[in-house]
């Protein structure tokens, strides 16, 4: 493999939360056009690594780094990592009452447009590549004018994240547990809508706790996370495995 | 409807406001004196008098009269009238304005009347406002209090339940920054059974700005049937702003429903964090909670235009537009 190629790189990567370590030693590479899935039982450290590397506040890194395209996430504030091509799928994603799903998400555009040295889209242009990208999740337009988040369902909300994600094309997708909470139908849609984004030149780190996502969602490497380190690394064929026989072979 | 005012053109050209608003009149009061009307201001709306525009009311203190000023406007609507009216007040100079002002509203048997009331001075104004409010039966009325600045402010609000099935929403918006204070103070009064009322006070406190909320409802003994609820909420934007709130409820009656609650915080760390990594700036998703949290309150503006008109002016307060507010001699609204 090509070194020169690398999106994410993770190494040695120790993180505590009032002085209690959670993460204890996690390296990872993220090549363009990969697809990571992080499995691992609750507590291991999963959410943990995706809020570090959408720069949560409150986590201390005490040791290792993270380069993103060669340079160091970590000094980055959450804003800049978006900007640089970073995107956080939230496993519970926020309500803010009063902020229209349209107004935040024309904000968020503009502001990454505003970054790239391009300018606001036209109230034009900007609806039609909202209609578009709703329509790889299979919004429909109500969800445009209510509160971001307030009021929907479980499914919605995680439709919402990809609206999001399709909205500013990330270089790199965290998805932390994007599956839960989803019916078989909403699975589909919302997994229907990463495949959709994904291309040669972007990556997906997929957080899950099932294996059911990955039925939906190919990865090309599973990492297991155990007591906040990465204790096993396989092909898509680890997924079945774990389904079958727990994580308890792997922990033991 | 009595015809004791007159659009006054002359005075817009000093006064930039941007309105009139469609369907709406105007009528200037400077210093207290009515302009081509009778002082003090009153309006009576007869039996079944519906109003076709909205009034606006636009009173200004001038600097040609700077002692205290002690002032009044009395409304009476009659049986099944109804109107909207806007309130608004301004200094056109930051000299150290005071005023006192008694508002008398009652409304007869299935009245209905929405009050929008606008209160933007200079840093040095103390304008304290007394209002009288009398319902009859079936009588509704909605009154939004948008407090976007001034020097004291001070709101004390005497509302009388006398008769049942009469309604009453009362909602406010604070904005206090530099060391402006903010006070209001409200009493409702449920005297006779089955009347609704609604209040829902928010402020936003930046600098040393300082608020204060009282909030009595007293529901009598025999006024069975009653709901009340009441809230105030603020939002601590700065270290050295202060909230006071006292939420009472006094309750003789058996069989009402009342609740009150009250709560000072600061913006949400989690909804900042997710609008963060979605790019958008702190300090734009700073704003964006803001008036988010303004928007509770503004929603409660049925007139769309007035709506999007005190959002404007809202969001450009918070994005601190009227610090100059001190010297300039604007007065938007």
């Amino acid at each position: 493999m090509n070194n020169d190629n690398i999106m994410l790189k993770i190494s040695g990567l120790k993180v505590s939360i009032d002085d209690r370590e959670i993460l204890t030693g996690v390296n990872l590479e993220v090549r363009p056009g990969e697809v990571h899935a992080i499995m691992g039982p609750n507590g291991s450290g999963k959410s943990t690594l995706s809020a570090v590397l959408a720069g949560k506040e409150n986590y201390k890194v005490t040791e290792g780094e993270i380069l993103f395209e060669g340079e160091d996430l970590l000094k980055l504030s959450p804003e800049e990592r978006s900007w640089a091509g970073v995107f956080l799928g939230f496993q519970y994603p926020i309500e803010i009452p009063g902020v229209t799903n349209v107004n935040f998400i024309k904000t968020a555009v503009n502001e990454h447009r505003k970054r790239k040295g391009l300018p606001e889209l036209s109230a034009a242009q900007f609806l039609k590549l909202m209609r578009e990208r709703m329509a790889y999740v299979e919004m429909d337009s109500s969800f445009t004018s209510r509160g971001v988040n307030v009021g929907f369902s479980g499914g919605e909300k995680k439709r919402n994240e990809i609206f999001h994600m399709a909205m500013l094309e990330p270089k790199l997708a965290i998805l932390d547990e994007t599956d839960s909470g989803l019916d078989v139908d909403a699975l589909r849609v919302v997994a229907g809508g990463i495949n959709r984004l994904k291309t040669p030149e972007n990556a997906t780190i997929v957080i899950t706790h099932y294996q059911r996502l990955l039925d939906y969602i190919v990865p090309d490497y599973i990492h297991v996370i155990y007591k906040g380190r990465i204790i096993k690394s396989a092909g898509r064929e680890l997924a079945q495995e774990i389904e079958q026989r727990g994580y308890d072979w792997l922990i033991n | 409807m009595e015809q004791n005012y007159i659009y006054a053109p002359a005075l817009t050209s000093e006064f930039r406001c941007k309105v009139p608003l469609k369907e709406t009149r105007q009528l200037f009061i400077v210093n207290g004196k009515v302009q081509g009307g009778k002082s003090p201001f009153s309006l009576r709306l007869k039996e079944g008098e519906v109003m076709k525009e909205m009034l606006q009311i636009i009173s200004v203190r001038h600097k040609s009269y700077k002692e205290h000023l002690a002032t009044q406007q009395d409304f009476h609507f009659g049986k099944g009238s109804s109107g909207k009216i806007i309130q608004c007040s301004h200094t056109f100079s930051p000299d150290r304005f005071r005023t006192t002002e008694k508002v008398t509203i009652s409304l007869e048997r299935d009245a209905v009347a929405e009050f929008y009331i606008m209160q933007n001075e200079h840093n040095n104004a103390e304008h304290s406002t007394s209002y009288e409010v009398n319902l009859g039966a079936g009588a509704f009325l909605k009154m939004v209090f948008l407090s976007l600045h001034g020097g004291v402010i001070r709101n004390d609000i005497f509302l009388d339940f006398n008769e049942k099935h009469a309604e009453c929403d009362l909602a406010g918006l604070y904005l206090t920054d530099s060391k402006q204070l903010m006070d209001n103070n409200i009493y409702v009064n449920h005297l006779v059974p089955e009347c609704n009322s609604n209040q829902l006070f928010k402020g936003i406190l930046d600098d040393e700005g300082v608020a204060r909320f009282y909030g009595r409802i007293n529901v009598a003994p025999d006024a069975q049937k009653t709901e009340a609820y009441q809230a105030n909420h603020n939002l601590l934007i700065s270290d050295k702003a202060k909230a006071y709130t006292s939420p009472q409820l006094e309750i003789y009656a058996g069989d009402v429903k009342c609740s009150h609650g009250a709560t000072i915080g600061r913006l949400n760390e989690d909804e900042l964090f997710y609008m963060r990594t979605r790019g958008i700036p702190a300090a734009e998703a700073r704003i964006l909670q803001q008036k988010a949290f303004a928007y509770e309150v503004l929603e409660k503006i049925s007139n769309t235009e007035l709506r999007e008109r005190m959002l404007s002016l809202v969001e450009r307060r918070l994005r601190g537009e009227f610090s100059h507010c001190s010297t300039c001699i604007r007065n938007c609204c």
